[in-house]
C-alpha cells in the first residue's frame, strides 16, 4: 500500500502572538509538525508494517529549513521519504491554493491512501484535506478516530455529534485523522540515525492563484474581565455566592 | 439581490438550533434558499427559517456522505444562481463546506464566529487571534454554534430536489452512539469540565458527570486527563480538542494552561474551582472559588438540586 501523509508545519503553541498594524507578527515563530499529522504518520507506518508498501511525507512550506529536523523525526517513526515543496510566499491560511499545489504532487505518487490531520492548529480551517480529495477525485472521511484495514477495504470511525459514524471504503481514499487514532511511538536511536539517510527532496514551487479569502485585519480578542474571586468563610458560603451569581448575572440557572 | 443557500441539518428534535441560527445570518445577506438533505427529513425540513426550502429526501441520503452531499449542494447552487453557501460548523458542516468550496471553485471560511454582510470573523490560533475579512467573491462558510440567536421557525414554499444523486463508494455501515442521552459539548449551554485536580477517573465519574447531569450540562475535560485515559478524546476542550462557547463554562481542578484557554475563553461566563489561588484559570474566571474541589463540588451539587 502506498501512502501519502500530508504534513503541515504550524507555529509552536507557545509562540508569542503579537499584532502589528492588523497583522500577526510571524518572524519570531518556531514551527512544529501539526499534532494531528503525527497520528497520520504513525497510522500510515503501522499499515506499511502490516501489508508492505511505502510512506511518503509531503509538506508545503516556506524556504525556512528549521523544520527539516522535525520532518526527519517523522521519518524516524518509519516514513520512507519526504518531499518538501518550497514556496517563497507560503501562507498556511490559503487552503484552496495550497490544496491545489499539494494535490499535483500527491497525484504523481499514485497513493492508495492519503492521510491528513483533521485540522491545522494554526488557522483551524480543517479544509485542506476535503479540498485535496475533491481535486484528486477521491472520496474522503474526516475526523477519523479509528482506522482499520479489512481485506482491500478500510473501516473508518468518524467522530460525529454524540457518537461515531462507521464508514467502509475502498481505496483510493483520503482520511483526516482525529486525535484518538493511535499512539505515536518514540523512535529508537537506530531509527533516528537511519532517518538521516532517507531521501529528502526539496522542490521549488510557484504560487497558485486560488479562491482563498484574504484576511483584512487581525486583532486580539477583547481581554476578558475575569480575575474575580468569590470570598466566603467555607465552601458553603462560597457556593452560595456562586449560585447567586449564576442565577442573577449569568442567568443560566 | 443575491441568493444564499442555507444548508440545514435535522436531528431527532427537528431542525438543529445551529441551522436556525445560521438562517438568521443568511437572511441578512440575501434571499435565502434552504436545503435539507437526508432520509425522512421532509417534515423537519419545512421548519427551516427560509423563504423557500429544497428537500433532498432519499433512501440513499440517510447518512452523511461528502461525495453525494457536495454534489447536491453544488447542483442547487447552480440552479439558483447563488453566490453564497452557509451552514453550521457541525461535524457535517466542517466536512462538507470545504469540499463544496473546492467543487465550486469558491472561497471558504470555516468555523466563523461572526458573519454578516459587513464581513466575517474567524478565530485563528485557537481563538487567540481574531481574523476579519470582507470576501468579495462567492463564498462557502460554516458558522459556529451559539454565535447567533435562533431564528423563528417558519415555513415558506417547499420544493423537492430533482437533480442527480451521484454514486459513492463510501458506505456507512452503522452509527455508534456514545453516551446516549448525554449532551454534546459543542451544542451545550453549560459545560462542566474536570482536570487533573480530580486525581482519578473514578472521581471524574463521581463528581463531574453527576454535577453536569444536575445542571443539564455537557461534561468536558482537560487534555491531561484525556492523555491519562480517564475519558475519551471527544471530551477534550482546548487547542487540540473542541472549542466551546457555552453561556457558562465551569472548570474544576483545571489549571488553565494556554492551550486549554484556547478552547473555552469565548464562553459567555467562566467559573472555576481550584485550590491554587495562583492558577491561571482565575485570570479569565468571572467567578472563582479558591478551595478544595472535593469539599466544594458536593456542596454545589446538593444546593443546585434543591433549587
Ligand atoms: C501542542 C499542545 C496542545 C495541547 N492541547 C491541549 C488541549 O486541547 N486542551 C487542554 O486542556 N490542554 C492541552 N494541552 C496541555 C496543557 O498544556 C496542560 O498540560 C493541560 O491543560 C493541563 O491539564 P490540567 O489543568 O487538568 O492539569 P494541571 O495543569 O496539572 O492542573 C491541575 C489543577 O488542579 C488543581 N487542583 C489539584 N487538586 C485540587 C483539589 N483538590 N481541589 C481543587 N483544585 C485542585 C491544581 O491546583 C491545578 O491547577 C496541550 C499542550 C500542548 C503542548
Ligand atoms: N501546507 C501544507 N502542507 C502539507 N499538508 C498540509 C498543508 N496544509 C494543510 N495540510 C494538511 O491538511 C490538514 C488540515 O489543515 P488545514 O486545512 O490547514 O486545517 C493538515 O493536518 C495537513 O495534513
Amino acid at each position: 500500500m502506498n501512502i501519502a501523509v500530508l504534513i503541515k508545519m504550524v507555529p509552536d503553541t507557545e509562540s508569542r502572538l503579537e499584532i502589528i498594524d492588523g497583522k500577526v507578527k510571524e518572524d519570531g515563530f518556531k514551527y512544529m509538525v501539526n499534532p494531528y499529522d503525527e497520528f497520520a504518520v504513525e497510522q500510515a507506518v503501522q499499515f506499511k508494517e502490516a501489508v508492505g508498501g511505502k510512506v511518503t511525507l509531503v509538506s508545503l512550506f516556506s524556504d525556512n529549513t528549521s523544520i527539516d529536523t522535525d520532518l526527519r523525526k517523522m521519518m524516524a517513526i518509519g516514513a520512507d521519504e519526504t518531499i518538501v515543496l518550497r514556496q517563497q510566499e507560503y501562507s498556511g491560511n490559503k487552503p484552496s491554493s495550497n490544496a491545489r499545489i499539494l494535490s499535483e504532487t500527491v497525484k504523481e505518487l499514485n497513493a492508495d491512501l492519503i492521510m491528513c490531520g483533521v485540522q491545522g492548529i494554526d488557522y483551524y480551517q480543517a479544509a485542506t484535506g476535503p479540498m485535496i480529495a475533491h481535486f484528486l477525485g477521491v472520496p474522503h472521511v474526516s475526523g477519523v478516530t479509528n482506522l482499520e484495514l479489512s481485506g482491500d477495504k478500510l473501516i473508518a470511525s468518524r467522530q460525529i455529534e454524540g457518537g461515531l459514524q462507521i464508514v467502509e471504503t475502498p481505496t483510493p481514499v483520503l482520511i483526516t485523522c482525529q486525535k484518538d487514532m493511535t499512539k505515536v511511538r518514540f523512535p529508537a536511536l537506530k531509527d533516528i540515525m537511519m532517518s538521516k539517510r532517507k531521501p529528502f527532496d526539496n522542490r521549488d514551487v510557484g504560487s497558485e492563484p486560488g479562491n482563498d479569502v484574504q484576511t483584512t485585519e487581525c486583532s486580539l480578542p477583547p481581554a476578558r474581565g475575569g480575575g474575580v474571586i468569590l470570598e466566603g468563610e467555607g465552601p458553603e458560603e462560597k457556593v452560595d455566592r456562586l449560585i447567586e451569581k449564576l442565577k442573577m448575572e449569568a442567568k443560566v440557572l | 439581490m443575491s441568493t444564499v443557500i442555507l444548508v440545514g441539518e435535522t436531528d431527532g428534535n427537528g431542525i438543529k438550533d445551529v441551522s436556525q441560527q445560521v438562517a438568521g445570518v443568511a437572511a441578512g445577506m440575501g434571499e435565502v434558499v434552504g436545503l435539507v438533505i437526508g432520509k425522512n427529513v421532509s417534515e423537519s425540513a419545512m421548519k427551516l427559517a427560509a423563504g423557500k426550502v429544497i428537500i433532498a429526501d432519499d433512501e440513499r441520503l440517510e447518512y452523511y456522505d461528502p461525495v453525494k452531499y457536495a454534489s447536491i449542494v453544488s447542483q442547487v447552487v447552480q440552479k439558483n444562481d447563488a453566490t453564497k453557501v452557509l451552514m453550521g460548523a457541525t461535524t457535517m458542516g466542517k466536512d462538507l463546506g470545504p469540499r463544496v468550496a473546492a467543487e465550486l471553485g469558491w472561497g471558504y471560511l470555516g468555523d466563523c464566529l461572526e458573519a454578516s454582510s459587513e464581513g466575517f470573523v474567524r478565530p485563528d490560533f485557537a481563538g487567540k487571534v481574531l481574523a476579519r475579512s470582507k470576501p468579495e467573491g462567492p463564498l462557502v462558510a460554516s458558522i459556529r454554534n451559539n454565535a447567533y440567536p435562533i431564528g423563528e421557525s417558519w415555513s415558506g414554499s417547499v420544493e423537492n430536489f430533482s437533480g442527480d444523486i451521484p454514486d459513492s463508494t463510501l458506505n456507512t455501515t452503522s452509527i455508534e452512539k456514545i453516551g446516549a442521552g448525554t449532551i454534546e459539548l459543542t451544542e451545550a449551554n453549560i459545560v462542566v469540565s474536570g482536570g487533573r485536580g480530580l486525581e482519578s477517573p473514578e472521581n471524574y465519574e463521581a463528581l463531574i458527570r453527576p454535577l453536569a447531569a444536575t445542571m443539564g450540562a455537557a461534561a468536558g475535560a482537560s487534555r491531561a486527563i484525556v492523555d491519562a485515559g480517564w475519558v475519551p478524546h471527544s471530551h477534550q476542550v482546548g487547542q487540540t480538542g473542541k472549542t466551546v462557547t457555552p453561556d457558562l463554562y465551569l472548570a474544576i481542578g483545571i489549571s488553565g494552561a494556554i492551550q486549554h484557554l484556547g478552547g473555552m475563553s469565548g464562553s459567555k461566563f467562566i467559573a472555576a474551582i481550584n485550590k491554587d489561588p495562583e492558577a491561571p484559570i482565575f485570570k479569565v474566571a468571572d467567578y472563582g472559588i479558591v478551595g478544595d474541589l472535593f469539599e466544594t463540588v458536593p456542596v454545589l451539587k446538593t444546593k443546585l438540586e434543591k433549587l
